[in-house]
């Protein structure tokens, strides 16, 4: 079920209507029937998967707050091994199996280990990472064990976020499965305004500009180098709204029902460095593997080349988590790279800038910052959006050539990608940089908001993308 | 007390959201009203030539099918042919779906006497696009209910979409900006729906695997068997033709064998020039592998006639005066 269907729109007015009508100590019931309609409602079966994993996780939790010692640590790993191991056999089987066949290929051999023919189950790495992150705060200490198994169900089911997130921590959201929240005409009202600006990037934005990817990435040879560049910028624009999108539906739905679900996204586009990027964008993953992975390594507090390499494994880790395939793995690696190079070369930039003196002139200064951070990491996407790292090399060749015309897009297309980037980027820029001035989103007057909201959703009826199909990180 | 606060709440949320449907309502009202009066005021374009198809044409014969009608096929050679007056209906990229939803609304209205339907490789294959670009033919939903099954195959929810006044015409604000100018009149002149390809083809012949889809849509095979039994029920001559390709075939085309064979159950024409050596081999009469250029064209399309002459099944006498142009 897709957020931005009609299935969704009767599913989340029925649940929603349901969920204040009923009493409190019958919600958790409902929340997660409706989370197993709503995943059942992709392929069936694999909520079986999830079965398993909840089933694994909640007895894992309990073992570990009984136990002490290296029994505890016991049933975490066995908690853990279970969790990624789902992962590698739905996820990374067969990549690896592909892999190891071509490495003997070079030796001359043939691989026995026969292929799985097995579909990625939606979301598959959100739910499992949350699942975890779990496991691994009962065994720290900072979350007491949740015995009711409906509510611990839940906290990996809650429909909202259960197929791309945000991934959540236990500390944050299963308290609130636990809390009345009564209905509260204004907080409904902040969720639905959070939705509406959620459809309007996924379906007004990201889909439109889908259409001039897909042309261009589904067919790389017949296009020249200008074509491919401007299909790679706007996929920088396509995947922030396509994943903002989806992570504004989820939130705003969960806020309309009483839930604070965290923040996902903090306006990447204006990031002044590629460090900062990754403060902004998907918050819930890149703090998982801060708190779960850099930081137990040693994060920056050990010797520089085992920090640089910290931060290239956590780089490289997040670029497999999401796909199998090495072109995810180059792209987490050059955002690695961006990392260790920024802070490598610090010093040198830092007098660079005071000896041309650009630091003179600071609106000056940070534009060039933010557009050469969205340069960097529109580049780095070539490899995310690419099938394979030989078609990643073709456009980034073919890019190199600065030669064509972009006249085989069409001039509607290009004129609704246009005015769509341009919307987003007009109300993020107020957003970012003069926040509560010229607001209409919140404005005091009650019609001014109104007109606004609505025009919104007739701007998605008259030039949003209406057959655009699925939300990018669904395949992770 | 608790009560009362709550139906009072419930009272507020309510009326604003009463007054939130109040003036999208009323905002789509309006707008779905001024994109509606100039869709059908559009002078060029494809929405403008869907229209006239639907609402205006009197064609003695009718072209339909993709890209591959609209360019391969040029009314004024059949016109002078058969004496009869012709227009070509295709459109880039358009499926099986949409000439049959046309069909049943010309025929609702007019009854041609030869009805073409130019036929494609692949075109049984699975592919949601396909489903997605019946949203051209919304605008006719509320005024030509003989559609409305066709276009329901989009998905389930079309009929309720179609409460707003603007989702017909959804993603059309710059078309049919477009079709009300003088630009889009010199960009999409046609010959009464034909559109001539000057280019010629600088490319070597390629190979090409037929057999790789091997998956057919029973939807889109079932719309075409509908297609045909309309053509019989309304006793419109239907000749279906598969324009030659300059490839060099590998396999068979699973589409255009089951086109074949439920073209023969139908007792039906189907004229199949996909594997055409004759045309294949001669890259000057073609724009690109799949497009004959004008040289091309006239070449192919003197085949066709032959071929419905030499089937003998026109069923009226050749009228020799000069037929009633189309646009």
């Amino acid at each position: 079920m897709l957020f931005n269907s009609f299935h969704f729109l009767f599913f989340f007015i029925i649940v929603t209507s349901l969920y204040f009508l009923l009493s409190f100590s019958k919600r958790w019931i409902l929340l997660l029937a409706a989370s197993c309609y709503f995943y059942m409602a992709f392929v069936p079966i694999y909520i079986l998967i999830l079965g398993f994993t909840i089933v694994v996780d909640y007895f894992a939790g309990i073992f570990i707050e009984n136990s002490q010692g290296k029994r505890r640590k016991f049933f975490l790993v066995c908690s853990l091994i279970a969790n990624i191991g789902i992962l590698c056999v739905f996820k990374y089987y067969n990549f690896i199996n592909t892999n190891f066949s071509f490495l003997l290929h070079g030796f001359g051999l043939s691989n026995p280990i026969p292929y799985l023919s097995i579909f990625l189950p939606i979301g598959l790495s959100f739910h499992t990472f949350q699942a975890m992150s779990y496991t691994i705060e009962v065994y720290r200490g900072n979350q007491k064990t949740e015995r009711h198994f409906g509510i611990y169900a839940l906290y990996v089911m809650f429909y909202p976020q259960l197929v791309a997130g945000p991934i959540e921590r236990p500390q944050n959201l299963l308290h609130q499965f636990k809390k009345k929240h009564l209905f509260d005409s204004d907080r409904v009202f902040e969720g639905l305004k959070i939705m509406i600006w959620g459809l309007f990037k996924k379906l007004v934005v990201a889909d439109r500009l889908g259409i001039v990817v897909n042309m261009a990435y589904g067919n790389i040879d017949h296009q020249n180098g200008l074509t491919l560049l401007l299909a790679t910028v706007f996929f920088s624009f396509q995947i922030y709204c396509d994943f903002s999108g989806y992570s504004d539906i989820a939130i705003g739905a969960a806020r309309v029902m009483g839930f604070n679900l965290m923040t996902n996204f903090r306006r990447p586009i204006f990031a002044k460095t590629t460090g900062e990027f990754w403060k902004r964008w998907h918050i819930s993953l890149s703090t998982w593997f801060k708190d779960y992975l850099y930081f137990p390594m040693g994060g920056s507090k050990v010797s520089v080349p085992r920090w640089y390499f910290n931060l290239m494994i956590v780089f490289l880790i997040s670029g497999l988590w999401h796909g199998s395939n090495w072109t995810y793995i180059i792209w987490g690696g050059i955002n690695g790279f961006y990392l260790v190079f920024a802070i490598v070369t610090k010093k040198y930039r830092d007098k660079f800038n005071a000896i041309t003196g650009i630091i003179k002139f600071p609106r000056l200064f940070l534009f060039s910052e933010i557009a050469i951070t969205f340069i960097l990491i529109t580049f780095s996407r070539i490899f995310f959006r690419s099938k394979s790292v030989e078609d990643a090399v073709t456009v980034i060749k073919k890019i190199g050539t600065f030669r064509g015309s972009i006249s085989n897009i069409g001039i509607n297309a290009l004129a609704y990608s246009f005015f769509a980037i341009g919307f987003l980027l007009l109300v993020e820029f107020k957003r970012e940089f003069y926040t509560g001035k010229f607001t209409l989103s919140n404005h005091q007057n009650f019609w001014v908001r109104n007109v606004y909201f609505s025009f919104l959703i007739i701007l998605i009826i008259t030039v949003g993308v209406f057959d655009g199909g699925q939300f990018i990180y669904f395949q992770f | 007390m608790k009560k009362d606060l709550a139906n009072k709440t419930y009272k507020i949320f309510l009326l604003k959201l009463a007054a939130f449907f109040i003036v999208i309502s009323l905002l789509d009202f309006g707008i779905g009203y001024v994109l509606k009066k100039h869709y059908f005021k559009q002078q060029a374009g494809y929405d403008y030539q869907a229209t006239y198809a639907i609402d205006t044409t009197k064609a003695d014969i009718l072209i339909m099918g993709s890209s591959r009608a609209a360019n391969l096929f040029n009314p004024d050679i059949f016109e002078r042919s058969f004496s009869l007056s012709c227009f070509n209906t295709g459109r880039y990229g358009y499926p099986i779906f949409y000439h049959y939803a046309l069909l049943k609304a010309v025929v609702k209205r007019h009854k041609p006497k030869i009805v073409i339907l130019s036929f494609d490789a692949g075109n049984f294959s699975i592919n949601q696009e396909a489903y997605d670009r019946l949203s051209s033919l919304l605008p006719y939903y509320s005024s030509h209910p003989e559609i409305r099954p066709v276009v329901d195959l989009k998905g389930p929810y079309e009929k309720l979409k179609m409460v707003s006044s603007i989702y017909p015409y959804n993603s059309l604000l710059l078309p049919i900006i477009s079709g009300n100018t003088n630009y889009s009149k010199k960009k999409y002149a046609t010959i009464k729906g034909y559109i001539p390809l000057k280019e010629n083809i600088t490319l070597p012949l390629m190979k090409f695997d037929y057999s790789i889809e091997k998956k057919l849509d029973t939807v889109k095979i079932n719309i075409y068997k509908a297609f045909i039994k309309e053509c019989i029920d309304s006793k419109i001559k239907l000749f279906i033709v598969c324009p030659p390709y300059m490839v060099d075939p590998v396999g068979v085309d699973h589409s255009i064998n089951e086109a074949k064979k439920i073209a023969a159950e139908y007792a039906t024409n189907f004229f199949d020039y996909s594997r055409d050596a004759f045309y294949a081999n001669k890259p000057e009469l073609f724009a690109d592998y799949r497009h004959l250029n004008e040289n091309g064209v006239g070449l192919f399309s003197k085949n066709v006639i032959e071929k419905i002459n030499s089937a003998g099944q026109i069923p009226y006498p050749i009228i020799k005066e000069i037929p009633k142009t189309e646009k």
